[in-house]
Parts: C-alpha cells; sequence; structure tokens
C-alpha cells in the first residue's frame, strides 16, 4: 500500500498538529492586527483559553433548535479532522493518500458548509438565515476555484490524490510555473472566503446586517460554540497547508521540512492580519466579484493545461 | 425448460397482475392484493440478486406470433430489476395508507390497478430479448403511467400534465420503433443478440433513435419538458416508482440496445456526455427555484439522469477508443447511480407524501418547524437529503466518485475537451444541489411554522414509516458497503458490452477499501463529539432563539425558501419579476410576484408541442363520426391492398 502510513513519527506528528496547533492561528492572526494598530492585543494563546472556558460552561438551546442545530458544529469538526488527514503538510505525505482522496477532500468541506448552513436555519432567526443564504451563494463561488485548481494540479502531475499532486508538481518543470501562480491566485481568494477573512467577511464586525459566518453561530453556546470555533481554526490549518505545500521548496531533511511547514504557517497567519490591517471588506455586491477573479484564475491554470 | 431465476422473474410479474386485479373485489381483497404485490417484490428481488451473483444468464426461447422470442436474465437486467422490486415492494406498503382504497372517485382503485400493472410491465420489460415483445411491454408501462399521473385528473393542471405526458412518451416510442426496425434490419432477427463482426453505418442511425426515444423518458435536455409536472401531479408513492424505476428504463434501453451494437461509433460517447452535463445543471439550477417541494424533486430527478447520462457517454467514448477502464469506470458509475438515485428518491417522494399527508400543500414556503412536530420523518428524510446533494459517507456521493475518476481518466485519452466540461459541469452540480436542498430542508423541517397548516402536522403512522426506515438504512448501508459492490457493477456493465468484469473491483477495490475506512472513521469522530456535547449539562430552560435582541419576531420574519436561493435562482433565465416602483415618502403596501417558468421546457418545448396538436386537428376531419365513411376507408384501403401487387411491375418497371 504505496503511502499509506509510512513513517509513523510522522503520522503521530502530523495528528499531533492537526490537533493541537489549530487554535493558535487566530491569536497570530489577532496579536498582528493589534500590533499594526498600536494595541497590545489579547494574549496569543487566547483562543485556547477561551475553549477551555465554554467548555465548562452550560449550554442553552432555543425552543425552536432540533439536533440539526447539533449537527453543524459537529459535522464542521469531524470533516475538518478527516480532512487534515489527506493533506500534507509542508513536504512530508499525508497519512491517508489514495487516487480520488482529492475528491474526498473536497466533498468534506462541502459537508462541513451544508451541516452549517442547516444549523442556522435551525434557528428560525432572520439574520441567521441571512447569513445561511450568503454562505450558500458564496461557497458556492469559492467551491470551483477550489476544484479547478485541483483539475489542473490533477492534470499536470497524472494523479488523483493530494500527496503526488501537491509535492510533486516540482517534477513537471518549467512548463508548470505559469497555471502554478494562477491556481496560488485562486486558491488564495478560497482561504480569504472559506475562513471568512477581510475582504469577504469581517469576524470582527459588530453589525450582523453585514455578517456572515459569525451571524451562523450566533445561537450557539458552551460546548457546540467551542466546536464551532475549533472547527474554524482548523479550517485555517488544512486550507493553509494547500498553500504552503505549493510554496514551500523540498529540503531533503523532514525536521527542516516541518520547521518550515509550521513557520509558513505563521507567516501566513500574519499575512492574513496584513491583509486585515490594511483593507476594509468588500461591499456585498463586490463579494461575488472577488470570488469569480478567483475561479477564473483557476480555470485559466486547468485550460493552459489542457492544451 | 426454464431455469430457475426465469421462473421467479415470470412468477414475479404473474404475481403483481394479479395484485392489481384484487383491489378491484373490495377492502378484503385489497390486503391480499398487498400481499400478492409484496411476495412479487420478494421473488423479483431475489431473482434478481441471485442472476446479479450467478456468472452466467439463464434464459427462454419461445415463439411469440410467430417470430422467435426470447427472455434472458443476465446481471444488466437484475441491476434493473432489483431497484425495481424493492421500490414496488415498500411503496405498495406506503400507498396503503398513503392513498387508502376508500379515496374519492374510485382513485384508490385505478392508482392499485395502474402501480401493479407499471410494475407488471416493467418486470417484463427488463428481461425481454426481441423487439416486438419490447415495444409492448414498453407501451403497457408507458400507458399505466399516463394513468398513474391522471389519478387526480379532476384538476384541470393535472389533465395537462397527463397530456402532455402522453404526446411525449408516444413521441419517444415513434423513434423506438423506427430503431427496433433498424435493428431487425442490422440483425436479420427481431430476437435482440449481440451483433459480431464489424460497424456498419446502420449503427449511428440505431443509437441516434435510441437516445431520442430512450431521451423522452429519461428526460435528457430539452426532451425534460414533460417530467416536473408528471410527478408532481401523481400520487408520491406513483412519483416515487415513476422517478426512481421508470426514468431509469430509458437507461436500461440504452445500455442494452448499445450492448448489442460491436462498436460505438466516435462522437456519440461525447455527445451524450455534453447532453448528460447540460441535463443535469440545467435540472438541478432549475430545483433550486422551485416552490413546491415535488416539482423540486421532479427536476432533481433531471439532474440525476443527466449524472448517469454522463456515466454511459464515458462508457461510450470508452468503448469508441477500446479503452476498458474508461468503459468500467462510465458504465459502473451510470448502475451506482441508478441503485443509489432510486433508493434517496423514492425516500425523498415518501417524505414528500408524508409532508403533504400531514399537511395538505405542496407550496414550501406555507411550511417550516416540521421537524419538531414531525421528529422522525425529519431523522428518516435526513440521510436522503444528504445523499441528494452527494455529500459523504452516503451512497450518491460513492457513484459520482466513480464519475469523477473516469472523467479525469478521458482527460488524458484524447478527450480533454468533452472531460473538462463534464468535470466542471459535475461539480457545478454538487454544489447546486447543496443550495437546492438545504433550501428545501430548511424551509419545511427547521425554524418556525409559516402558517397554521405546518403548526398541527403530525408524524404519519408506522405503516408509511417502515419503508422509510428500510430506505434510510439502505442510503448509508450502500455507501459505506461500496467495495463489496463493485464485482456486481463490473458484472451489470458486461451486458453493456465492458469485456473485463473483473476490472472495476481490480482497478478502484484499494482505493474504496481506504475511503469507505475514512467515512466510517467520519461516523466516529461524529459520534465521539456528540457524546462530549451531550456530558454538559444544559440550561433547563429553553428561550427563544436570540435575535440580537429583538423580544417578538414572528415567523413571517424568518428567511423564506425563495429568498434563501435568490442570489442563483435569480441567474435563471425564465424568472419574472413583478414588482410596482415605491413611490413618495409613505408609500402603500406593495406586492412582489416571482414567477419561475423552465424556459426550455415550458417556455419553447412545451408551446410547440401544442401548436402541433393544434395543426394535427386538421386530421380529425378524417374521422367524421360517421359508420359508413369508416366502411369507405374499409374499401379504399382493400382496393388498395389489390391494385398494389398489380400496379408495381407496371409503375416501378
Amino acid at each position: 500500500m504505496p503511502g499509506f502510513l509510512v513513517f509513523p513519527t510522522h503520522v503521530a506528528l502530523h495528528l499531533l498538529v492537526a490537533l493541537l496547533l489549530p487554535p493558535l492561528i487566530p491569536g497570530l492572526i489577532a496579536k498582528t492586527k493589534a500590533a499594526m494598530a498600536g494595541r497590545q492585543g489579547p494574549p496569543v494563546l487566547q483562543l485556547y483559553y477561551d475553549l477551555a472556558r465554554l467548555a465548562r460552561k452550560e449550554a442553552v438551546f432555543s425552543r425552536t433548535t432540533t439536533w440539526v442545530f447539533l449537527a453543524g458544529p459537529i459535522g464542521a469538526l469531524a470533516a475538518g479532522w478527516v480532512a487534515s488527514l489527506l493533506i500534507p503538510f509542508g513536504q512530508t505525505p499525508a497519512p491517508v493518500a489514495f487516487q480520488g482522496d482529492v475528491i474526498l477532500f473536497a466533498y468534506l468541506f462541502g459537508l462541513a458548509r451544508f451541516l452549517t448552513i442547516l444549523a442556522a436555519l435551525d434557528t428560525g432567526s432572520a439574520f441567521e438565515g441571512m447569513g445561511a443564504a450568503r454562505e450558500a451563494a458564496f461557497s458556492a463561488l469559492a467551491e470551483p476555484a477550489l476544484f479547478l485548481g485541483f483539475a489542473a494540479l490533477a492534470k499536470a502531475t497524472q494523479s488523483l490524490s493530494l500527496t503526488p499532486m501537491l509535492l510533486s508538481h516540482g517534477a513537471a518543470g518549467g512548463r508548470l510555473t505559469g497555471p502554478l501562480i494562477l491556481v496560488l491566485a485562486g486558491w488564495a481568494t478560497v482561504y480569504l472566503a472559506e475562513n471568512a477573512r477581510i475582504p469577504v467577511d469581517d469576524p470582527n464586525t459588530h453589525l450582523e446586517l453585514t455578517m456572515i459566518h459569525e451571524v451562523m453561530v450566533l445561537d450557539h453556546s458552551g460546548r457546540p460554540f467551542a466546536l464551532v470555533l475549533y472547527g474554524a481554526s482548523l479550517k485555517l490549518v488544512v486550507l493553509g497547508a494547500l498553500i504552503l505545500d505549493l510554496l514551500l521548496p523540498p529540503t531533503g531533511r523532514p525536521w527542516l521540512d516541518w520547521l518550515g511547514f509550521l513557520a509558513g504557517l505563521g507567516a501566513l497567519a500574519i499575512a492574513v492580519g496584513l491583509v486585515e490591517s490594511a483593507m476594509a471588506r468588500f461591499r456585498m455586491t463586490k463579494v461575488p466579484q472577488f470570488l469569480v477573479a478567483g475561479i477564473l484564475a483557476s480555470a485559466f491554470a486547468f485550460l493552459l493545461l489542457l492544451v | 425448460m426454464p431455469t430457475l431465476d426465469v421462473t421467479l422473474i415470470l412468477a414475479a410479474a404473474g404475481c403483481w397482475a394479479v395484485a392489481g386485479l384484487l383491489p378491484l373485489a373490495g377492502p378484503r381483497a385489497d390486503r391480499g392484493g398487498t400481499f400478492l404485490g409484496v411476495l412479487g417484490s420478494l421473488l423479483g428481488a431475489g431473482a434478481a440478486l441471485h442472476a446479479l451473483l450467478a456468472p452466467t444468464a439463464p434464459g427462454l426461447s419461445f415463439t411469440f406470433w410467430g417470430a422467435p422470442a426470447r427472455i434472458e436474465v443476465d446481471a444488466l437486467s437484475a441491476a434493473f430489476l432489483l431497484p425495481l422490486h424493492l421500490v414496488a415492494g415498500l411503496a405498495i406498503l406506503y400507498g396503503r395508507e398513503y392513498w387508502p382504497l376508500s379515496a374519492p372517485k374510485g382513485s384508490g382503485r385505478s392508482v392499485r390497478v395502474f402501480f401493479a400493472s407499471q410494475v407488471a410491465a416493467m418486470t417484463v420489460l427488463f428481461v425481454v430479448r426481441q423487439g416486438l415483445l419490447f415495444l409492448v411491454a414498453w407501451e403497457a408501462m408507458a400507458v399505466s403511467a399516463f394513468f398513474l399521473i391522471q389519478t387526480e385528473h379532476e384538476r384541470p393542471e393535472v389533465r395537462r400534465a397527463g397530456w402532455i405526458y402522453l404526446a411525449a412518451t408516444h413521441a419517444g416510442t415513434l423513434a423506438l420503433t423506427a430503431m427496433v426496425i433498424l435493428l431487425a434490419h442490422r440483425t436479420g432477427s427481431l430476437l435482440w443478440n449481440p451483433v459480431t463482426g464489424t460497424g456498419s453505418p446502420l449503427d449511428a442511425w440505431i443509437l441516434l433513435l435510441a437516445m431520442v426515444g430512450f431521451g423522452f423518458k429519461m428526460g435528457l435536455f430539452p426532451l425534460h419538458f414533460w417530467l416536473p409536472s408528471a410527478h408532481a401531479s401523481s400520487p408520491s408513492h406513483a412519483s416515487a416508482l415513476l422517478s426512481a424505476v421508470m426514468l431509469k428504463a430509458g437507461v436500461y434501453g440504452l445500455l442494452r440496445v448499445s450492448g448489442l451494437l460491436p462498436t460505438i461509433p466516435r462522437g456519440f460517447g461525447g455527445g451524450l456526455l455534453a447532453l448528460g452535463a447540460i441535463t443535469a445543471v440545467w435540472g438541478v439550477g432549475n430545483a433550486l427555484a422551485q416552490r413546491d417541494y415535488k416539482r423540486l424533486l421532479a427536476y432533481s430527478s433531471v439532474e440525476n439522469l443527466g449524472i448517469i447520462a454522463m456515466g454511459i457517454g464515458l462508457g461510450w467514448t470508452g468503448r469508441a477508443i477500446h479503452n476498458p477502464w474508461l468503459v468500467a469506470l462510465g458504465f459502473g458509475a451510470a448502475l451506482f447511480h441508478v441503485w443509489n438515485h432510486s433508493v434517496f428518491k423514492t425516500l425523498l417522494f415518501f417524505g414528500a407524501g408524508s409532508i403533504l399527508h400531514a399537511t395538505g400543500t405542496r407550496d414550501m414556503e406555507a411550511l417550516g418547524g416540521l421537524g419538531r412536530r414531525m421528529p422522525r420523518t425529519l431523522l428518516l428524510l435526513a440521510p436522503a437529503i444528504l445523499a441528494v446533494a452527494a455529500l459523504p459517507p452516503f451512497n450518491a456521493f460513492l457513484s459520482e466518485w466513480i464519475l469523477y475518476r473516469g472523467l479525469f481518466a478521458s482527460l488524458d485519452q484524447g478527450y480533454p475537451w468533452s472531460g473538462g466540461l463534464a468535470l466542471v459541469a459535475l461539480a457545478l452540480t454538487g454544489g447546486l444541489a447543496v443550495v437546492a436542498f438545504a433550501r428545501f430542508f430548511g424551509t419545511v423541517f427547521l425554524g418556525n411554522p409559516r402558517t397554521d397548516a405546518a403548526v398541527h402536522a403530525h408524524d404519519p403512522s408506522p405503516t408509511m414509516r417502515t419503508p422509510m426506515a428500510v430506505l434510510a438504512g439502505l442510503c448509508l448501508a450502500l455507501g459505506l458497503a461500496s467495495p463489496l459492490l463493485l464485482p456486481l457493477l463490473g458484472r451489470a456493465a458486461g451486458g453493456a458490452g465492458l469485456t473485463e468484469p473483473g476490472l472495476l473491483g481490480r482497478g478502484l477495490g484499494h482505493d474504496l477499501r481506504l475511503l469507505t475506512a475514512l467515512e466510517a472513521l467520519l461516523l466516529t469522530l461524529a459520534a465521539l463529539a456528540l457524546a462530549w456535547l451531550r456530558r454538559q449539562p444544559a440550561a433547563a430552560e429553553r428561550p427563544p432563539t436570540w435575535d440580537c435582541g429583538y423580544a417578538a419576531p414572528t415567523a413571517r420574519m424568518q428567511y423564506t425558501g425563495s429568498s434563501f436561493a435568490d442570489p442563483w435562482a435569480a441567474l435563471l433565465p425564465g424568472r419574472s419579476v413583478r414588482m410596482h416602483r415605491l413611490k413618495g415618502l409613505f408609500p402603500k403596501p406593495h406586492a412582489l410576484h416571482i414567477e419561475v417558468q423552465d424556459a426550455v421546457g415550458e417556455g419553447l418545448v412545451v408551446p410547440w408541442f401544442v401548436r402541433m396538436a393544434a395543426r394535427a386537428q386538421r386530421l380529425r376531419r378524417l374521422q367524421p363520426g360517421y359508420l359508413s365513411v369508416y366502411v369507405l376507408y374499409v374499401l379504399i384501403a382493400l382496393l388498395a391492398a389489390f391494385l398494389w401487387p398489380l400496379l408495381r411491375a407496371r409503375l416501378l418497371g
């Protein structure tokens, strides 16, 4: 079985990173924004404290909701963890790899999103319905950008498995440089949109009418809300790994690869913080244009490789 | 001497034929009819399962009107008999309470008669191997469906749907008759035996006629126009049969007829692939704009038949370029999706029937909050909703996964454009299906009830719930057990022209086992997370939803289904919005009207049909209603028959 559970230490490291590291990323982003604004800001480990506090608190459920309300956070978390098993972290292969895993990867995000939308609709709130409608509209635009990028890489590397697709693109030579830049541009829009970051969505806004992702989880509290927050940070790591895998060069030394990957995650968080400090959220009507630009970048990469 | 499988299938058809007649004798015989139907389904499903596992195909030869005929239960037939008898057996149980014998205007009896006759006709259809018998069974199936659609014929829109269906199905039969004649010319007999040797120019015409004739039944774009209103009009358990099995008769026909031909001419595979892609995107695009949830389900059937057509197209491409791997992936994906769609669409139509039964309305915007009032229906329908959106770990994701693998494989086989476009179309279809079914589920089951109809809804009785529970279990089981199904799919694809049945299992087995293991892991993680959430104390009091501090929200303030899907529905070509411009500082109340019409189906094809029908009225003058005129016609015909042999030599030289 090629690629399946090859290096036990790497698998253990992979699982540890996927389990424990995610809450650090939002802390880094917040710290960067605070530094740019001249504030001290919350501690980098703030999300860990929040999660511990939420795990102890009592949960409140609205009288409108059913079990579907819990399916959102649970589904997002389970799908995120399974997806994290499929993606290589840096230059080390993923714990599980098989032909066609890239389709499972994309559809797991679809599952998480579908359940989150349903959980929002379950509350019967006008605001959460609005957030769900926006999420459904915008994510249906982010999905093709992700998928077309996969299609381009699959065509270039003759493989449908994430590990060879993301790690062996160097072997394709200079012909791939142009499409690779386009795929990276497309995936950058996906990264910002899927993680509800500026310029698509503002996680720190105070007006519900302008939110997308935050407004969908207004009613969650206690442990379900802890799962929501943790799931969102997990998504930052998993989708961040997608971008880093394309950028990081193979060094030949496993420990250097790991260090590079962790440094890369930090750099990506700081980059997101810089973007958020430098610009404001787009007007709602402008968001689809931004996402379509991402689709076009990925589609053009696919076309370049098809001909 | 007929073998066991053939005997069982004939017995199943016989059971169903009698089961249809018994209810006419009264309520007590009706119970016997249901029993016979279920027995027939058990026999049929058992024989189909046996035939799928058996290495050889048992057959029975006989003569029919002096022509040799044959019935044969091979793996391809069995692959269609299995869902037919599964759906029919569960639907007759469900229908006992859903559409009782005492329904007004005798519709309880007519539904039972034509439901059973349709099942019997389709049982025969899937096993006959002779052109004439095939057409007879095809017509029996189509006409039974017409009467099922016309069940509530006192309503004008139902009558209209029925007539449009009848016109469409007969246009299809016309093409199929021509196809049967050409096929008989090609093979030298009415018997459907595989043609050996090389291809002939006739093959292209046969395939073209098959694509038209079977395309009408499958609802291939733009021949899907009859489908939404027909499926919305019939009783829900009959809609389930129509959608889950009758549409698949077109799929069966395409696979069977193309399997008889020695080669597939180039271009047909790519053409069907593109047509399937258009059908899928068009179907799901219209699905997300419907207010009537049964029409939504019908458009979703159009979408799924499009996906199946993509699989067949891919298989044909593989046959044209002699690549068995593409053939295996294409036909395997198509057949697997046939099974999956039968299971989840039947469940969805049963669920729709339960909602209709409980609330009396087909308008989604009048519902809401049914989840708290019908908790069991909510739980049973959730797997079908996730399956129809092709999300893991449910069954439809697996068949689409095989199709994705096939489409990626075709990129390097000299068909980059059709493969690439189909890939994009399949991804887009998946994304839009998520929107359409999040809308359906969210508007109907979640939130607060929007009208009184939804307030007093209640779960259906166990008679209706049990068939739904079986199907819900199958949605998950087919998803998790897919590696075991690969050999069966490979064998079934053998009848459609796959030369090496074991290829599918060998090529996909390892990947699919890992995939299903990950799906099991997904479920385990979800269960662990649920257990962790359950250990936390919840507040005893359940307050209203936090609506940003607003204390008195009403149900009408919720997001409606229409507004949920509006960003995408606004792109549909057939959507018209009427709104008056608001004037002055204190505008009076105003109304907004949004109408969605299928721009191609209802906008172009149906009007064209109506014009043709109006023109055909002129032919009515030939039928004045006087006996003497008809006798004159007979006389003229006789004379012509006598004179033709005499004049032929002189006229033609």
